[in-house]
């Protein structure tokens, strides 16, 4: 790559952290090259500048901006993915605090969900956990993500065959309806899901303050800069109650990146515990 | 805010502090415990810290954080740091220092200090002597190459430093003293690998006889991947027929058969010997290893040796292409196919392939039919496009668009509207490539096909027509409801170019609809110089999307009055209009430009620092050198290479016009 690409190129890489938090430096510079070809090919930009300036002048730039969304966070994933989250809130999270479940319901964020498997996932096994008597007034589990179409599949709860990987025949009865080649959820393991669209990296975020008992981040922080990282860890420890804990991927971790959490091992895994102001 | 987080926000003010209070927090931060902030402070001390400094930093042995921070930092001033490095080294009695000195001066990779290094090879400090050794290997510097044959008989440590710096340099020289170290030396591996390197023509020989020769498994191995090596490099040109000999020629060529047999099978040796026993089993004249050959490459996804590799041998695959191609396997038939050179399968012989009952090897032969130019396979290739697989679709649209236009009649079958639109697209697709011509009034008729898409695969065919029955219907085009075409038939209007579409193209700048932006970029494009006038005066009152095409127009259109609207635009509070400048400023720099480009040279923004480095690389270094060198050590990766590139292409000027 010439170094005049290159700098066009860090153009808009800039430009998609500055707007989503999104790092795109480095090898990772490929995988956006691949998929903003499409995105190129339909506003017949010749080149990164030309996007650029789309972008950041064109009278349809925020549409544009909502295509771009749509073709950076276009992730897969599945059911029960890194299940042993879901096992560490059903048995440490629920009898830690079981007091205040007397008279508020659990409170779970699920940040960057994706088509919906993850917060699906966790009601899926409270239900399983028999653990109903310390749900009094159940739960309310949020979940967001950039991405408008990855939303609407999340609230329409039909799912492919590759959403199921990790779904056994006895699973796949339980939880889901067949129509033709697709799984449709059954209604009683979206309860208490909410879904809204949210730019984790937008100068406001509507997470509210010490809401959360649990956040869920899972896969995602890597994808952020520098800067959209550490104001995200921030955020989520202003959102979480003090105790509260975040969860992330298992190749993630903010061991030394943050005082406001401490790394704790539950479950045999690292989670983070939002520190108690003194 | 975490500590870390504030001592970075702290260092983004640097550059608005004054000198001593920026020098204190850099150095300061330079031993940050976080590793994110001391390399935001790297970077800050190799852009206000001078090498002289940095280098006594890296001589307190007492703090190693702080020892490797300026390391790294020197390492990034790069050519800046060259000249105060080798000071340092023949100046200085601190044999801890020089070794340092020499890995920085490695990593920067300036070949111009090779001279000042060379003395430090015989140095009493080995670990200066290896860190020598190893810069010189990486400099390439074939002045050395004595000096490191020398070294052969001396100290272990050294001697591997040097076998491995002369792979590195690949100076012909080094074959003898390499080849003796074979196979009773402490350094034969390496000395192996270090053939590798060297010239095909001086190493293939030794290295197919050691082949032979050897018998201990891991050197036998290594000499078979370095052998391997030297044939991937450039099989076509490798003299390979003394190596040849020598392998035709081995008293026990069914061992190396045996061997090459086995290694090529899957799993029963690793990945790099299978590879290296496959290219080697495909290069020798034993037609039996070749298919097992052409399979492990093609399994190991390492096919772009395989045509050179056949070429070779295309006198024996010629006497044995029956054979070859009657193969029960069919990916063996199809990498062939595919492959071979025409002298070996002939065009009759792909015709016949046509019809294999394998669509591998039917798709294999389109592929191969693509470069023969065979009007006889028309008709087959056509039926293939309509009633083929994807692949098979796919290699015969490739090759019928490699023929001449009027052996494609039969492809009209497949341009009627009532055909599958991606049919018609991919025959349309073909006449792109091959010129339309005898089927113009029916691509006109496709050009108003109800699919969007047929409508611009036919616009396509018609922009690379010289029929004055085109431009009509690509300008009725401009009016499409679908918006890519409109976008689509504008840029063929301007590939076209002629009097009338510019005409129509200046003309539509009055027309403020959302077209004008592409039509004021493809003015710049066709550089219409009477568009300029027309362009400036338009500036005022466009949108920024059209004023930032306007200003790259204008650019590439060049003229008089470009200079004083770029430098009006550069002083705008819009950013994106500085920077859209600066990038015009810097294509059109000429000696007259310096104070401009120092200017920009300073700016806050790094991309107008970076089109002062690019405008800076189009002066006479005399001139440039200074300003190049700070950039060079510019926070901004970007930035800093862009100098660099700069300083590195106008020394190259200079030595051109030396010698």
């Amino acid at each position: 790559m010439t170094l005049a690409l290159e700098a066009e190129w860090k153009l808009l890489t800039d430009l998609i952290e500055e707007r989503f938090g999104l790092s795109f430096t480095g090898v990772r510079r490929d995988i956006l090259a691949s998929r903003l070809a499409s995105r190129f090919q339909a506003l017949q930009c010749g080149n990164p500048l030309e996007y650029y300036y789309h972008l950041k002048s064109h009278p349809e730039r925020d549409r544009e901006l909502g295509q771009l969304a749509l073709t950076l966070t276009n992730n897969e994933t599945y059911f029960f993915r890194e299940s042993h989250h879901f096992e560490c809130v059903a048995r440490h999270v629920l009898p830690a605090i079981q007091d205040e479940l007397r008279v508020r319901p659990l409170r779970i964020l699920s940040a960057g969900c994706s088509s919906g498997e993850e917060p699906y996932s966790l009601v899926m096994s409270l239900q399983a956990s028999g653990l109903d008597a310390l749900l009094p007034h159940g739960w309310e589990v949020d979940a967001c993500d950039l991405n408008p179409a990855r939303l609407a599949q999340a609230r329409a709860a039909t799912y492919e065959e590759t959403s199921l990987r990790s779904c056994d025949a006895d699973a796949r009865r339980r939880y889901f309806t067949q129509e033709g080649s697709r799984f449709v959820l059954r209604e009683r393991h979206r309860a208490g899901v909410r879904f809204f669209a949210c730019n984790l990296a937008a100068p406001v975020m509507p997470l509210g303050s010490g809401r959360y008992d649990v956040i869920l981040c899972r896969n995602m922080l890597i994808y952020f800069g520098e800067a959209a990282f550490l104001t995200l860890i921030e955020r989520f420890a202003r959102a979480l109650v003090p105790g509260g804990l975040l969860m992330l991927g298992h190749s993630e971790s903010i061991i030394d990146r943050t005082p406001s959490f401490q790394a704790v091992v539950l479950n045999g895994m690292v989670v983070y515990r939002r520190c108690v102001p003194d | 805010m975490s500590v870390a987080s504030a001592a970075k926000q702290r260092l983004a003010a640097v550059d608005a502090m004054p000198e001593p209070e920026r020098l204190g927090l850099i150095l300061a931060t330079l031993e940050d415990e976080a590793p994110t902030v001391r390399e935001q402070a790297i970077r800050y001390a190799a852009r206000y810290l001078e090498p002289a400094r940095l280098v006594h930093l890296v001589a307190n042995h007492e703090r190693a954080l702080l020892r490797n921070s300026a390391i790294a930092a020197l390492e990034r001033q790069g050519p800046y740091a060259v000249a105060p490095l080798v000071d340092v080294l023949t100046g200085s009695a601190d044999a801890e220092l020089a070794m340092f000195t020499l890995q920085v001066l490695t990593r920067i990779g300036d070949p111009s200090s090779a001279g000042a290094v060379l003395p430090f090879v015989r140095h009493e400090d080995l670990n200066v002597a290896q860190a020598a050794i190893e810069a010189l290997g990486a400099f390439r510097a074939a002045d050395a190459v004595p000096h490191l044959l020398a070294l052969m008989a001396g100290n272990l440590w050294l001697q591997l430093a040097a076998v491995n710096a002369l792979g590195e340099i690949g100076d012909a020289r080094a074959t003898g003293p390499l080849l003796a170290l074979v196979p009773d030396s402490l350094v034969a591996i390496p000395a192996i690998q270090a053939l590798a390197r060297l010239p095909a023509s001086a190493v293939a020989e030794p290295l197919a006889q050691l082949l032979c020769d050897l018998r201990e498994p891991a050197s036998r191995e290594a000499v078979l991947i370095a052998l391997a090596d030297v044939i991937a490099r450039d099989p076509a040109q490798v003299s390979l027929a003394p190596a040849l000999a020598v392998v035709d020629g081995a008293s026990d060529e069914p061992t190396l058969t045996r061997m090459l047999s086995e290694a090529t099978r899957a799993g029963t040796t690793s990945p790099a010997a299978r590879r290296s026993a496959a290219l080697l089993a495909a290069a020798v004249p034993m037609p039996a290893l070749w298919p097992a050959a052409l399979l492990a490459l093609h399994e190991l996804g390492d096919t772009t040796v395989v045509p050179a590799l056949l070429q070779a041998q295309r006198r024996r695959l010629r006497a044995q292409v029956d054979t070859c191609l009657l193969h029960q396997n069919p990916l063996v038939r199809a990498i062939l196919l595919e492959h071979a050179a025409p002298d070996a399968v002939t065009s009759v012989r792909l015709m016949q392939a046509l019809q294999d009952v394998d669509t591998g090897v039917r798709t294999a032969a389109c592929r191969a039919l693509a470069s023969r130019h065979c009007g006889e396979a028309v008709p087959r290739l056509v039926e293939l496009l309509k009633t083929g697989s994807d692949a098979e679709r796919d290699a015969a649209a490739s090759a019928l668009a490699h023929l001449e236009s009027d052996t494609l009649a039969p492809l009209a079958a497949c341009l009627v509207a009532s055909a599958e639109p991606e049919l018609i697209i991919q025959a349309l697709g073909v006449l792109e490539q091959t010129g339309g011509q005898p089927q113009i009034e029916r691509v006109i008729e496709l050009a108003a096909h109800a699919s969007p898409s047929v409508r611009r695969a036919a616009l396509r065919v018609l922009a690379g027509l010289p029929d004055r029955r085109v431009d009509p219907v690509l300008l009725k085009a401009l009016g499409d409801v679908h918006p890519a075409v409109p976008a689509e038939a504008l840029e063929m209007l301007v590939q076209r170019g002629g009097d009338r579409a510019l005409n129509s193209l200046i003309g539509l700048l009055s027309l403020a609809d959302s077209l004008r932006f592409r039509v004021i970029r493809a003015l710049g494009r066709l550089r219409v110089a009477r568009a300029a006038t027309k362009l400036e005066s338009l500036y005022p009152s466009c949108a920024l999307h059209e004023q930032l095409e306007i200003i790259g127009a204008l650019v590439l259109i060049g003229g008089p009055g470009v200079r004083a609207f770029l430098h009006a635009r550069f002083a705008e509070p819009e950013l994106e209009a500085r920077r859209a400048a600066a990038r015009g400023l810097a294509a059109l720099a000429g000696t007259g430009d310096l104070p401009q480009l120092r200017t920009m040279a300073e700016d806050r923004d790094w991309n107008v620092r970076n089109e002062a480095a690019r405008g800076l690389a189009r002066l006479p270094l005399d001139d440039t050198r200074p300003l190049l060198l700070t950039l060079a050590r510019d926070i901004e990766s970007v930035v800093s290479a862009t100098a660099r590139e700069a300083l590195g292409g106008t020394s190259a000027r200079e030595r051109t016009a030396q010698a």
